[in-house]
């Protein structure tokens, strides 16, 4: 699995980075929307992308949009990570197209939950049959 | 006084015998800071003079306090996701199947600590049920204390956070503050009562679903025996039991049906099964959580099922604008991969809980310690400590007072944010 | 004064962002307890809320809890040299979480500015002196002020 993580922040980026490789995932980094959509349209290829809301340059709100009207990108799974954590905010960002919304702050093990339910993680391991 | 490590190797040694939680070295502080406002009742703060009160003895009850201080059960919506794929995939296809049709389904969620479980079956039943059917829950609990907490449907951001799909939390939950509050809808759902799994099951119900999840894996042989023999007493011959991922009855039970579904497993009342094969055999459609609106074993009636259990559905409904988001968000497709490609393994807690810190792992238990001040504060459950005696009388620390500072001429820290990047 | 965000909400904002982001435990943020110490180096991060209530979120402490906090936050060795650009980067983005935070605690859709670090205390922006929080993260004090216009 591949992740771009888009945050303006590298402090954000490294956190988000981190806990996706500990979770397996091969990850990229971008600094805000237009950098991310760069990566992409110059072939990067990802399974997820993890989006900050507020970015210099281009939000996350917009690359969602603008990801979102490309029929290249439609198997990417499209997860906001951000601290816009007003229920308007969140319904705007479902509406635009994002799959799922993590807010800042959030631990390791929320960031695995939804990744869980949105059938992007590897089950670390499986329940023996009893013998 | 700073906790001494005598004091700390018998708080740890408790911690560990009761709920068989590790606190490793290093976690003095954070021993310290969670037993500060116990210490402050009986000691006026003094953390390792408390300590030794109670090892003195004739402080008994405080033992609970301090194991009750330092764990609480993990609780995460959803959790492992598979049983709640397997209730809509297989036990209500089923269920309708032998039944013909279902008016009114009676589920029990024992165990159900904060409420995360029974809100997330209430989700779940609101749009996995046919039109015209209902559903009531009974949440149970030992403690009066989690069910305060589960009746109030209010949770902090970050128990939001664990596991509940957004287009879910948005549709059934409101934002209050800084924290989030079920509806009355789903909460009508719901009954929560205290009961004791080791006392006779709760009278006058038959249940036709009943949730027991990581709960047995704290008794011994018997103790689970005589359990599961309570429970199937009060399920119906059709129904269906749901345990914890690392739990069977397999070896300590043998009047209950394992059946395999998706990547899980339901159990049922063997004796039910012997006529017409198992209740819940495996569906003829293919695994648990294949593409909605495959071949269901018995198919529902409805065709609303299995699309609209999907997270971008289930906003069908939802807040105004809400029905325009079914049709646009793409969540179909994630949450149909999600069961094709067999990761939703029911599992016990993988031991992932990775820190930010090094060094400040949690023992791969599933309980995990959360401290009764912070928690309560961020619930708003209790107020804010009040002033300590080390304050002026009827101060509390966050009395705003003018803050001793020097004129405040912010200098730029070399390079700025802006800059860098 | 403005009711518009109470104290204990603030206090939940800051513990969940230190439970969750700094520490991976929660309870290490609690209140700070009798008499205040003089901040010597003082080192602050605030964002700018922008929009109908404006205001500003901020966060000062000594410098020395600013390079802790931004080991914490980096997961970086205990004696490992902290340098500008990951001190500002890190202590301003704990200031743009719990600033973030705080503006949905308002009744009004505002928008946030990017973070800003400087040495000194936070300078002082329009309006009132809504909370001021004063919290001990392992015995050293961080103050959380938060300004608002209205």
């Amino acid at each position: 699995m591949r992740a771009l993580v888009i945050d303006d922040s590298r402090t954000m980026r490294r956190i988000v980075a981190g806990n996706l490789q500990q979770l397996g995932f091969e990850t990229y980094q971008a600094e805000h929307g237009q950098d991310a959509l760069d990566l992409l349209d110059g072939g990067l290829e990802v399974d997820l992308c993890c989006i900050d809301w507020n970015m210099p340059v281009m939000d996350g709100l917009t690359f969602v949009s603008r990801v979102r009207a490309d029929p290249r990108w439609r198997s990417v799974t499209l997860m906001m990570v951000t601290t816009e954590s007003e229920q308007g905010q969140i319904v705007r960002a479902l509406a635009a197209g994002a799959h799922e919304y993590l807010i800042k702050p959030f631990t390791p093990d929320a960031l695995r939950d939804k990744l869980e339910f949105l059938g992007l993680t590897a089950p670390a391991w499986t329940v023996e049959e009893p013998a | 006084m700073a906790l001494s490590q005598e004091s700390f190797a018998w708080v740890a040694d408790l911690v560990r015998r009761r709920s068989a939680i590790q606190l490793a070295g290093g976690k003095e502080y954070l021993v310290e800071s969670r037993l500060l406002p116990l210490a402050r009742d009986l000691t006026g703060g003094d953390v390792d003079a408390y300590v030794q009160r109670v090892r003195g003895g004739g402080h008994d009850g405080e033992h609970g306090r301090i194991v009750e201080a330092l764990t609480t059960n993990e609780t995460s919506w959803f959790r492992d996701s598979s049983p709640f794929t397997s209730l809509r995939t297989h036990v209500l296809p089923q269920l309708l199947s032998t039944r013909g049709s279902v008016a009114h389904l009676k589920v029990w969620s024992a165990a159900c600590s904060t409420g995360q479980e029974p809100y997330s079956l209430a989700m779940t039943l609101t749009d996995a049920l046919p039109p015209g059917a209902s559903f009531e829950i009974l949440a149970t609990d030992l403690s009066e204390q989690v069910l305060t907490r589960a009746r109030s449907g209010r949770y902090s951001q970050l128990e939001i956070n664990r596991g509940l799909p957004a287009p879910l939390m948005v549709r059934h939950l409101t934002r209050v503050g800084a924290e989030w509050q079920i509806s009355d809808g789903l909460r009508r759902t719901i009954t929560f009562r205290a009961h004791n799994l080791l006392d006779p099951p709760p009278a006058g119900a038959r249940f036709d679903i009943v949730f027991l999840r990581n709960v047995l894996i704290y008794f011994d042989a018997a103790t689970k025996k005589a359990i599961l023999d309570r429970v199937r007493r009060v399920l119906a011959p059709d129904g269906a039991l749901v345990l914890g991922a690392a739990e069977t009855t397999i070896g300590i039970d043998d009047s209950w049906q394992r059946v395999p579904v998706g990547t899980g497993s339901v159990y049922t009342p063997s004796r039910a099964g012997a006529a017409g094969g198992a209740p819940f055999g495996a569906p003829a459609g293919g695994p648990a959580g294949g593409p909605a609106g495959g071949p269901l074993a018995g198919g529902l009636p409805s065709p609303r099922v299995a699309p609209a259990a999907t997270p971008a559905a289930a906003l069908a409904g939802g807040p105004p604008g809400a029905a325009s988001l079914a049709a646009r968000a793409p969540l179909g497709r994630a949450v149909a991969a999600a069961g094709t490609a067999g990761s939703l393994l029911p599992r016990p807690r993988p031991a992932a809980a990775q820190p930010l810190v090094p060094g400040q792992s949690r023992p791969a238990t599933t309980p995990r310690p959360v401290p009764a001040a912070a928690s309560g504060a961020a619930r708003g459950a209790r107020p804010l400590p009040n002033a300590s005696d080390r304050n002026p009388p009827g101060r509390s620390p966050f009395d705003r007072t003018t803050y001793d500072r020097p004129t405040p001429a912010a200098t730029p820290v070399p390079p700025t944010r802006g800059a860098q990047r | 004064m403005s009711t518009a965000v109470d104290t204990e909400q603030v206090y939940a904002v800051a513990a969940a962002v230190f439970a969750a982001m700094i520490d991976g435990d929660e309870g290490l943020l609690t209140p700070w307890y009798g008499d205040l110490p003089l901040v010597e180096e003082p080192l602050s991060a605030w964002v700018d809320l922008h929009g109908e209530l404006p205001g500003r979120a901020a966060l000062v402490c000594e410098a020395a809890t600013a390079h802790d906090l931004t080991r914490a936050l980096l997961m970086m060795e205990a004696d490992e040299e902290v340098d500008d650009q990951d001190l500002v980067d890190a202590f301003g983005e704990i200031a743009n979480v719990v600033g973030g935070n705080v503006k949905s605690l308002l009744p009004v859709q505002d928008t946030l500015g990017l973070p800003e670090v400087a040495h000194g205390h936070p300078p002082a922006a329009e309006g009132h002196v809504a909370q001021e929080l004063r919290l001990s993260w392992r015995g050293q004090l961080i103050v959380v002020t938060i300004w608002l216009v209205g």
